[in-house]
């Protein structure tokens, strides 16, 4: 990740739409913030932001999809850290439905590489997550996120695949090389560098998003605390 | 090898018209006779023309067919203690639908007269004989991603209950009417009645047995139903393996009386996929994909044409050796005992709110 590249991109865009500006920082613990002109810190939270995810936000609170029973999601990466994975899953769940968690149920691989959950929203639906970073390294980040209602079931997987697909596939003498660009005005930059990029840019622009984002934050912190206790415990944890 | 004589019985089970291609084609069976639940189930029957003669009472097919030597099971749960009690009595090889029964009583029951009679009594679990599902035996048995850690798995589809009602009445898919959990309308003996693959495959996969389990229904896609339709479950092998399992009939479809094409609304009816993490490394698996798509008639709507039918080649194949040369097959009553407790154990974890344990 290029802080420096990102800057520069915020930097384009807040000129470019008369944003005040702001600094994309690395904070403690590698939680990815953005300060602006006075100094208010705030956690992005990138996934907020990201086309395929306001998409299917939109077919929620549009009523395209309705009567919705279950959220099946799934996060397997190479690496990385699973606390901060379910982080980010149980706020995406949270924030697509607008509904917080009530209770989860969780049961952890011995060396917590991976989790597999069970989670009620306060609203009855059932919420189920599977998370895992035992992709090699160099491995593309396998996800998938499904809404599944009396009408119609939404996600960002085509039925029949089980793995992202790419918008260009190219195959020479150094084998096949993969190619998804998501964005013309931060051509360059990495998918994830675009998106905190991009959550960067929303707080600048509407900073009502940052005392959201930081209690967000706060929550599924606790969320994801939960599923390590309620592995140990073999308890249901409770909101 | 003298073909097996073989005869349906009931016909009012999902699975019934799979049978009949294989039944006409595997030279290693003479199919006699079939014997319906009903006229309706006899009816259903003869739009499929098989030419086989079909009787409404299985006392008179028996009576004209003694050479009978096995039967397929294709009927309620509610129906195959008895069913079993007569084949066993008359020397009669039984292949099973998936659920013998939830009882226990019975079940035990059903392991001593298959026993005492010695006749063979095969479970259809038809994903061992999927090709892909033996790739993926045979990776995971190599340690290609060494030992598994964690393991999520799909058994979804679309209800079958328009066309075949017993699946959401209580005491026919369930054995008995038994209220989901308190403050609920709902009772046992939907989806996860039809949805043991998943329980069985971990088995196979990891080696080991069901430590415990923790399920939650959500609300039904299908609220004119009164058994559950959705639900979830996760919890723990003996060797430490993490399971989630979503055995749902997620996907909607058209309720339709007889199932044919334009059954589905969602385009894929049918799924099993798992995801396998390992010590080295994660396996995605679809067991059923990839397949041909259309969106032509009846209905213009997306649909997965599937590709795969092997299972059902396999299936007949073990049935036909176990009866020849006095084997047990491999999904016998015996081993397919602690799937059905795990599958029970869901359901009072349901009710309780709290982890249940499986093993007794």
């Amino acid at each position: 990740m290029n802080i420096k590249k990102m800057n520069e991109g915020l930097a384009f865009l807040t000129e470019k739409y008369s944003v005040p500006v702001g600094k994309i920082f690395m904070g403690a613990d590698d939680v990815v913030k953005v300060q602006d002109g006075a100094g208010q810190e705030t956690i992005l939270l990138p996934w907020r932001v990201e086309r395929r995810f306001v998409e299917l936000k939109k077919m929620v609170t549009g009523k395209i999809l309705e009567g919705v029973s279950t959220l099946r999601f799934c996060s397997i990466t190479p690496g990385g850290n699973l606390r901060k994975q379910l982080e980010r899953e149980f706020d995406l769940a949270v924030w697509l439905m607008d509904v917080p968690l009530k209770t989860l149920f969780a049961v952890c691989s011995k060396d917590l590489s991976a989790a597999n959950i069970v989670a009620k929203l306060q609203n009855d639906y059932n919420f189920s997550l599977e998370c895992s970073n035992k992709l090699p390294q160099g491995s593309e980040v396998i996800d998938r996120h499904e809404i599944i209602a009396r009408r119609g079931v939404a996600s960002d997987r085509v039925v029949d695949s089980q793995v992202p697909q790419s918008s260009i596939y190219m195959y020479n003498d150094k084998g096949e090389q993969r190619y998804t660009d998501v964005d013309s005005e931060l051509f360059g930059l990495s998918t994830d560098e675009i998106w905190l990029v991009r959550a960067a840019f929303a707080v600048l622009d509407k900073p009502a998003l940052s005392k959201i984002w930081n209690a967000a934050a706060a929550q599924m912190s606790v969320y994801a605390k939960a599923v390590f206790e309620s592995d140990q415990t073999m308890l249901p944890q409770s909101f | 090898m003298k073909p097996v004589k073989i005869a349906m019985m009931s016909l009012t089970h999902g699975h019934t018209r799979k049978y009949y291609q294989t039944l006409r084609e595997n030279s290693k069976l003479d199919w006699v006779a079939s014997c319906a639940e009903n006229q309706d189930a006899k009816t259903v029957y003869e739009l499929y023309k098989t030419g086989v003669p079909c009787y409404l009472s299985a006392e008179e097919m028996f009576q004209k067919h003694p050479e009978i030597e096995a039967v397929v099971l294709a009927s309620a749960n509610e129906k195959h203690m008895e069913q079993v009690r007569f084949c066993a009595e008359h020397g009669i090889h039984i292949l099973s639908m998936k659920i013998p029964t939830f009882d226990k009583g019975e079940y035990d029951e059903m392991i001593q007269v298959c026993k005492k009679a010695g006749v063979v009594c095969q479970v259809e679990l038809e994903m061992h004989y999927n090709p892909v599902v033996h790739r993926l035996k045979k990776l995971l048995a190599d340690g290609a991603i060494g030992k598994i850690l964690a393991l999520q798995a799909t058994n979804i589809t679309l209800s079958p209950v328009w066309a075949f009602p017993w699946q959401g009445d209580p005491k026919a898919s369930y054995g008995k009417t038994m209220k989901l959990k308190e403050g609920d309308p709902r009772f046992r003996g939907g989806a996860l009645c039809d949805h043991p693959h998943i329980f069985d495959l971990i088995r196979w996969l990891t080696g080991a047995d069901f430590d415990y389990v923790y399920a939650a229904v959500a609300p039904n896609l299908r609220p004119d139903i009164i058994v559950e339709d959705m639900l979830l479950a996760n919890g723990k092998m003996t060797d430490g393996t993490a399971f989630l399992f979503d055995p749902s009939w997620s996907r909607l479809e058209e309720r339709l009386k007889v199932p044919g094409p334009g059954w589905e609304i969602f385009p894929k009816r049918m799924e099993v996929n798992l995801t396998i993490t390992g010590e080295k490394g994660v396996l995605a698996c679809d067991c059923f994909g990839p397949n041909v798509y259309h969106n032509g008639a009846p209905r213009d709507r997306y649909a997965v044409q599937y590709t795969y039918f092997d299972e059902w080649v396999g299936l007949i194949d073990e049935f036909v050796d176990c009866i020849r040369n006095h084997k047990q097959p491999q999904i016998n009553l015996g081993w397919h005992k602690q799937t059905i407790q795990a599958m029970n154990a869901c359901y009072e974890s349901i009710a309780s709110g709290k982890i249940a344990r499986v093993m007794e």
